[in-house]
């Protein structure tokens, strides 16, 4: 080993980004392209009487329009995780009928954009409409359904152990509290665009920003009755995601089933505006939070119910305690999971969803018992520790909460709290200080990835997984440098294209202890195809024999262990903020994370995958909240004038500290996933911090100005 | 969007005897907003007359010593101006206050002025707007109305101006400079933006085809104590929630002087003419600011989501008059 892993290394993919060279979805160019422009709907709930598609077809450079009236024939994907998934299960222009504002309901496809652009916004469109509900308060619940689809079964709703009302009539101390969080919208820089391109009718290739290739090629291949080879998905770089990426979005199958209509290249880009309501979003929540302990702050009774919202054709329900029975143990536990059906947008996975809503709650209800009880949320936290998830059953197999929280503690000055609110000034601003703490769940998939040893001295991976942004490229070429004894520089990684081995998803954190371990395998496969020690060896034996290459595929799987285990990240925040009070001005002004993520393998990457999680969980905090006009159903938050995400301004030196030690009973290289544990407890952080600067409990996010006032 | 033509100005009186031509041409200088608005469908424009290459790019002294800005001054060099750095030091802030650097770099002074309304409802085609469509009605009133308007608007529409800039040059009693086919006028700059009445599709009082050629401010020594202080949902690239821009003059233990000028609460920057006047003589406390912040707000009339705004606002008024009073720098 020559000890790259948990060195910095600087990602493979910058200068190409920042130079303008890595091509994204949306920039491959191809002869003969055409592009289209999607129509939307201009009410929230209703029916298409008539679309004049004759107006439309005569507009300048429009080759043609699909509406539900002459929507190519697609197949109904089995959508089963394994070969095909699809975000909304109804298909683009099914029928005639609006569930939401701005839903798709036509493509135009002309010359060029602008002219596609202008006709559809022309179009003359007749329509029944009929009311409309894009407000919670007036929706009706009912006891929500698995998360999302049949076969994704992770969480169900309801759950019980012990028996809450019982355990908590008897308590001493007990708290109710209620916590609100806004509708959020995953907002990647990139916007959601694909280029389809077909071979005749039985071969098409699309170009599409998505988080996991292999699947999405699979759906391609489904929903156009073709066997998988004969899609290719190509997607190289992928501009943010955050969950929203990860399969066919309406627009995806309307695009490639319009190209094959026309028998061309064809280009169709999310507006930034149509984003908001065909790409995802994170459903508002409502949650209530019930705890009883002892006076020493033993948890004796915890629930945490939650209500969210889905569109009117999807299941999705934002898991908010999924992370409730993993943090604090409590003998007595009840969960609930409530869904009601507005006329909004499908609502998705966003950057750990359900877990950074559900942490909201619990981490500002498990601070507001501290104050109850008196004692510091520190030592709070440190007594109520479980060592198993007192859902799935399994002892964690490693947990380095504690470390967490004392490094933490230390880092920030901590003890110097003073324990009171609105104890601390600076000038006359109040001083704050909050903390919350972070989990995420350790998910791990199957992948493959395919190393080629060439006569030049560099080794070549290969391998379907993408880099959305989260370092993808340097951790791959990492691993394979560790492992062949090679320096970084004379690896060169290829990923991103359904023609090389199945790399697998890029969601759930989990892209790193998935495809590292398949990575570490193909090189000693390699190795022993070139009867090799390292690398340096088999490009000696390159030259000697005049071959012009070895390679090898290797691949990794979960194997038993999650039966005795359960695989999690910790962590914890310290921040401070300043509230100018009289102005509603409030200013984060430190930070610091702490982070058991097992084996870091680039220090510099997964640093920066806690700090862009932490800067999200700010904007959470205190800006991010999208908004639908009561009286239409239209998003009145569209675009990123609208929907504020941090600026740099608002962002302070996020300073990340990694305590964790390698999880070996998870994956040979011991490495947990960094993607999503960032976001985890900032917001509630925050929360608190605000609360002991100006003795104000808020318990709605975003914590905007009117609520500081 | 249409079609539109494109063409140079190579002087002020051919590019505005084109305009006048062509009722549907419109000048564009930086573009920051009106190409925006385009790209929207909400300007459709037959014709850009780009007067971005006319020679209106200077900043001079007056012979009474104020400052005459060219209209096609951009808002990057206005803000960094020696001399409005050290005698409308608000003037430069509310510049700062405003936009990105790279934004800043491209939009002047004139477009500045001319920029509409943020309302999500105008910006949107998906809603009826009487701004846009007069007529169609305002969504915004019974809507999600939190940014919009708690002074001065009407039942047909409550959209606020979103110019930083323009608070500040309200507060200064700046003039603006226009120039049409009749010749050239001075508007003052509290008359230029008009509120909303039953014309809701007219933002300011420009005549068509007329074009603002300058802005031009006062001698003013207390501007040197004058304040911006722009509140909002984020530090830096948002537009004001409320934002006032302040100044107060001192003679002795006497306010002798005091202008107050709102944003982010009108289809105008608003100039709170009664604090004003009420200001006058007053002892510079804590109490007097109050009364004065009172006063600016008294005919406010909040919305379902922007009742908080009133309170804001007397708050930010009485800390931008309490830093002026004390000489002035960052509220």
């Amino acid at each position: 080993m020559n000890q790259i892993i948990g060195t910095s290394v600087s990602r493979k993919d910058g200068r190409a980004k920042v130079t303008g060279t890595a091509t994204y979805g949306a920039e491959h160019q191809l002869p003969d392209l055409v592009h289209g422009y999607l129509i939307t709907a201009k009410i929230a709930n209703g029916r298409i009487l008539n679309i004049d598609t004759q107006a439309i077809e005569r507009s300048p450079g429009v080759m043609a329009v699909f509406t539900h009236e002459n929507m190519p024939r697609v197949f109904t994907p089995t959508n089963d995780w394994a070969n095909s998934q699809i975000y909304e299960t109804r298909l683009p222009l099914a029928d005639d009928r609006v569930h939401y504002g701005g839903q798709i309901i036509g493509l135009v496809v002309a010359d060029t954009l602008e002219r596609a652009r202008d006709a559809a916004h022309s179009a003359a469109i007749e329509y029944q409409e009929e009311p409309v509900l894009v407000t919670a308060e007036n929706a009706t619940y009912e006891d929500s359904p698995p998360w999302f689809g049949e076969d994704f079964q992770f969480q169900e709703g309801t759950f019980e152990t012990g028996d809450f009302a019982v355990a908590a009539a008897d308590a001493p101390t007990t708290l109710e509290a209620t916590y609100n969080t806004e509708t959020e919208l995953n907002s990647p820089m990139e916007p959601h665009a694909l280029v389809a391109h077909w071979q005749g009718n039985d071969s098409v290739t699309v170009y599409e920003p998505t988080q996991w290739v292999r699947v999405s090629q699979g759906t391609y291949a489904e929903l156009f009755g073709l066997p998988t080879e004969r899609v290719r998905v190509v997607s190289p770089y992928v501009g943010g995601a955050f969950g929203a990426k990860a399969f066919p979005w309406p627009h995806g199958i309307l695009c490639v089933a319009a190209a094959r209509e026309l028998q061309r290249p064809l280009k169709v880009v999310v507006s930034r505006r149509q984003m908001t309501a065909n790409t995802g979003h994170r459903s508002q929540t409502e949650q209530t939070v019930r705890l009883a302990a002892n006076t020493d702050g033993q948890l004796i009774a915890l629930e945490h119910t939650a209500r969210t919202c889905t569109s009117p054709v999807e299941v999705f329900s934002e898991p908010c305690t999924a992370v409730t029975p993993v943090m604090y143990a409590t003998p007595n536990l009840r969960l609930g999971q409530e869904l009601a059906v507005l006329n909004v947008g499908t609502p998705t996975f966003m950057r750990a969803p359900g877990e950074a809503p559900g942490m909201f709650a619990l981490e500002s209800a498990m601070d507001e018992l501290a104050w109850e009880l008196g004692l510091d949320p520190v030592e709070l936290r440190l007594r109520n520790e479980t060592q198993e998830h007192q859902r799935r059953g399994g002892v964690f197999s490693t947990k380095n909460f504690a470390a967490c929280l004392s490094t933490g503690a230390e880092q920030f000055g901590w003890s110097q709290r003073q324990m009171q609110p609105r104890s601390q000034q600076q000038g006359d601003r109040l001083v704050g200080w909050g903390m919350a703490a972070a989990t995420f769940p350790g998910y791990r998939g199957a992948a493959m990835a395919k190393v080629r040893l060439l006569p030049d001295e560099t080794a070549h991976v290969l391998t379907s997984a993408n880099d959305m942004g989260t370092g993808a490229y340097t951790m791959v070429a990492m691993t394979a440098a560790e492992n062949l004894g090679l320096p970084v520089e004379q690896v060169r990684v290829e990923i991103g294209d359904s023609i090389m081995p199945d790399g697998g998803l890029a969601g759930g954190s989990q892209m790193t202890a998935t495809l590292a371990p398949a990575v570490m395998n193909a090189c000693q496969a390699v190795l022993e195809t070139a009867n090799a020690e390292n690398a340096q060896q088999a490009f000696a034996s390159l030259q000697e024999s005049g071959r012009a290459a070895y390679e090898a595929t290797g691949s990794a799987a979960p194997g038993e262990e999650g039966t005795e285990f359960t695989f999690q990240s910790w962590g914890a925040h310290f921040c401070e903020v300043t509230v100018d009070e009289d102005i509603a001005r409030l200013q984060i002004t430190r930070w610091v994370s702490v982070m058991d993520i097992g084996r870091v393998l680039n220090a510099k990457t997964a640093a920066s995958q806690i700090r862009g999680g932490v800067i999200m969980g700010i904007g959470s905090a205190l800006m991010e909240e999208c908004h639908f006009d009561p009286a239409s159903g239209h998003p009145v938050v569209y675009d990123l004038a609208t929907y504020h995400v941090p600026a740099h301004a608002d962002i302070p030196r996020i300073e990340v500290t990694f305590v964790g030690e390698p999880d070996l009973n998870f994956n040979p290289m011991g490495v947990r996933g960094a993607g999503e544990i960032g976001i985890m407890g900032v917001a509630p952080a925050v929360a608190n911090a605000v609360y002991h600067a100006t003795g104000k409990r808020i318990r709605s996010l975003p914590i905007i100005p009117d609520k500081i006032i | 969007m249409k079609n539109f033509t494109y063409g140079r100005a190579s002087s002020v009186e051919e590019v505005i005897e084109q305009a006048n031509r062509d009722r549907n041409a419109m000048y564009i200088a930086g573009g920051t907003n009106l190409v925006d608005r385009m790209k929207a469908f909400l300007d459709e424009p037959s014709q850009l007359l780009d007067i971005s290459r006319l020679e209106m790019q200077s900043i001079e002294r007056t012979q009474d010593g104020g400052l005459r800005i060219d209209a096609l001054v951009t808002n990057t060099d206005l803000a960094n101006n020696a001399n409005v750095r050290r005698d409308y030091p608000l003037l430069s802030r509310a510049i700062l206050a405003g936009a990105s650097q790279q934004i800043r770099n491209m939009a002047t002074v004139g477009g500045n002025l001319m920029q509409r309304t943020r309302c999500a409802y105008y910006y949107d085609t998906a809603f009826a707007c009487n701004k846009r469509q007069p007529g169609t009605g305002c969504p915004a009133i019974n809507g999600i109305n939190r940014i919009h308007a708690i002074l001065g608007a009407s039942d047909r529409c409550v959209a606020v101006n979103p110019s930083d800039m323009s608070v500040a040059l309200a507060a200064l009693d700046a003039t603006v400079e226009v120039q049409g086919e009749q010749g050239q006028r001075d508007i003052p700059f509290v008359d230029f933006h008009r509120l909303p009445g039953d014309t809701p599709e007219r933002d300011t009082n420009l005549e068509p085809g007329e074009l603002i050629t300058a802005v031009v401010l006062p001698p003013m020594a207390f501007a040197q104590s004058g304040v911006y202080l722009k509140l909002r949902d984020r530090a830096s690239y948002a537009f004001a929630l409320v934002s006032v821009a302040a100044a107060v003059e001192l003679s002795g233990d006497q306010i002798s002087t005091a202008r107050i000028a709102l944003g982010g609460v009108a289809h105008k920057p608003w100039r709170a003419s009664e604090a004003e006047a009420f200001l006058q003589g007053q002892t510079p406390n804590q109490s007097t600011f109050e009364q004065a912040a009172d006063i600016a707000l008294q005919e406010a009339q909040p919305l379902a989501y922007n009742a908080f705004k009133v309170d804001l606002s007397r708050r930010a008024i009485r800390r931008a008059l309490a830093v002026s009073s004390r000489g002035g720098g960052i509220a």
